[in-house]
């Protein structure tokens, strides 16, 4: 009798510490994906009371030829590519400076990190100003060639632009990481390899770097994850423009969904890209993992 | 031996010019919010010849600056009070049961990592709806509860690991358990994490865009700074001088925050990122 009260007086604590995460995760997100699915079948404008379900149509009509959502794919690969390996390799030289002995290490530090505390749809304000307003008069004042392109209006530029804008905002983020990677390379190992004969470049290769690959695993892995859903700073950077060339997937679903009222069409490009993040992702952590057993 | 000093000194000189470089953007960004309509246009890098503090006041009312201030600070606290209760006490019991039900809900509660948000985004309004928790400032925080659940589960349950089981025995012994034994002596030792938690999930309530968009951006009174910036430089496309003040305004608390706490922010993230 005592021992089934216990049990059951466990289960119940189990229950009481546990359902409060349970039921707020279940709520926004497992509830609103199976709804995500059933819409995905339907055509819907969000007007008219019942989505009209009309099976796997929607999907039949990305796959054979949606020009925009290509073209957003296209873009959003580009870009994430791009993204990950400058943002990487960026902030792994900036870490490897700031971890240095300076007397400016923590403004440096701190100089670095500031953009990342700001929201993303501000920084690409800023830059747009930046880029329309502040480029002239930088351009009139030193007479350089770089500041009279057109920083945005032309399809090339206004790609490396997105580019530049969430690199410089999203930095200091990633230094941060491998800062902290830094840190936890033991001192004595470094100062073996010196006494054995190795140089900076061979150290850093041979030493630093494998030990590191724990903080290349986050990064890379967190760098994926935000520029497959690059969004808010094309929204105010550039607004798809010019000519529709800097739409990503998300904004294209964005736009699919709430400025065209294809609520089921664009919930169906929704889950296609469920599909693609899940399936990356776990390629990416599946095959960083692996390196990182081997250093 | 001197020239390697004075090389390490040149090269640091050169890295403080870098980082003030790359800073130049919102040093451009205060100045010409302080300059009049005529002085953005004709020149953007020189100083303001006076400091038009009128553009602030303009934008301060015009976007009711305090009631979106309050909001801002009802959703991200109300928000982080639900991420830090729900994800650090069912963290803790999660990681001391060894069960399959356990482990089970810890997938379940961690997967919706990768979700990505547009996935979802049309079901999530249609469901708030539903539930009535749209255009209001409340809604949105308790929302933020499910959405930061995840990630503050992920780093908790890692650290838990790391407290000893006797900690737990000792104290059962001593008469506490259940409610007692954590909020008196589990929670205040998961102090250090719960610190970052709260640092990432400020900077990313209070930044946060899309999801406000689409929860409170149909009254005035509900909405957040960073949805009243948005729309504001929407209506003012050409009124640079108003717009980079909606700008300045609108990041002003983060920096002012992160100038107090900037050692803590930068460690917290630092701990966050090892343990995660």
């Amino acid at each position: 009798m005592f021992k089934l009260g216990r049990k059951w007086a466990e289960r119940l604590e189990f229950g009481v510490f546990t359902l409060p995460v349970l039921i707020s995760v279940i709520a926004v997100f497992y509830y609103p994906f199976m709804m995500t699915i059933r819409y995905s079948l339907t055509k819907w404008n969000g007007i008219s009371k019942n989505p009209k379900f009309i099976g796997l149509d929607n999907f039949k009509q990305i796959f054979s030829g949606d020009a925009n959502f290509m073209n957003a794919s296209w873009f959003t690969i580009k870009y994430a590519i791009l993204y990950i390996v400058i943002v990487n390799v960026l902030a792994i030289l900036l870490a490897l400076v700031l971890d240095m002995k300076m007397k400016s290490t923590t403004w440096l530090r701190a100089a670095f990190f500031i953009p990342y505390i700001l929201s993303l749809v501000i920084v690409g304000f800023i830059w747009k100003f930046i880029f329309m307003q502040g480029f002239e008069s930088l351009g009139a004042s030193t007479g350089w060639g770089i500041f009279k392109l057109s920083w945005l209006g032309e399809p090339n530029l206004a790609f490396i632009s997105v580019l530049l804008v969430s690199i410089w905002q999203s930095v200091g983020f990633y230094l941060v990481i491998y800062i902290a990677g830094l840190q936890s390379v033991p001192d004595d190992m470094k100062e073996a390899a010196t006494v054995d004969g190795a140089g900076p470049v061979r150290r850093f290769f041979s030493i630093t770097l494998p030990l590191l690959a724990p903080s290349i695993t986050i990064s890379v892995f967190m760098a994926l994850t935000n520029s497959i859903k690059v969004f808010d700073v094309i929204l105010s950077l550039t607004g798809g423009g010019p000519g529709g060339t800097t739409y990503s997937v998300a904004y294209d679903i964005y736009r699919d969904t709430f400025q065209n009222n294809l609520y089921g069409y664009g919930t169906a490009k929704a889950l296609i890209l469920f599909v693609a993040v899940l399936i990356i992702t776990m390629i990416q952590l599946t095959i960083f993992k692996r390196r990182e057993v081997e250093a | 031996m001197k020239s390697k000093k004075a090389g390490r000194i040149v090269f640091e000189i050169f890295m403080v010019i870098l980082s003030l470089l790359f800073l130049y953007p919102l040093f451009l960004t205060i100045i010409n919010s302080l300059k009049s309509f005529s002085e953005v246009m004709t020149d953007v890098i020189a100083l303001p010849k006076s400091l038009a503090f009128e553009n602030y006041s303009y934008v301060w009312k015009y976007i009711n600056y305090p009631r979106l201030f309050l909001n801002n600070t009802v959703i991200t606290v109300l928000g982080l009070a639900g991420i830090v209760l729900i994800s650090s006490i069912a963290a803790y019991k999660l990681a001391r049961t060894k069960s399959k039900m356990s482990n089970l809900i810890y997938f379940i509660v961690i997967m919706p990592m990768l979700i990505p948000f547009q996935s979802i985004m049309l079901s999530v309004l249609q469901m708030a709806k539903n539930f009535h928790l749209s255009d209001s400032t409340w809604g949105l925080g308790i929302l933020y509860w499910g959405f930061g659940a995840p990630l503050a589960m992920f780093i908790y349950h890692g650290f838990v690991k790391g407290i000893p089981n006797e900690i737990d025995e000792s104290a059962t012994i001593d008469g506490a358990s259940g409610f007692r034994l954590f909020f008196r002596v589990i929670f205040p030792l998961l102090k250090s994490v719960t610190t970052t938690i709260i640092i990432i999930d400020v900077m990313w309530i209070w930044n946060d865009f899309l999801l406000p968009l689409l929860m409170v951006n149909g009254s005035p009174t509900t909405k957040t700074l960073t949805l009243a910036a948005y729309t504001f430089v929407g209506q003012y496309t050409s009124d640079w001088q108003y717009a980079m003040t909606a700008m300045v305004m609108a990041v002003l608390p983060s920096i002012i925050v992160f100038m107090f706490l900037q050692k803590h922010i930068v460690k917290g993230v630092v701990a966050g990122a090892v343990k995660g």
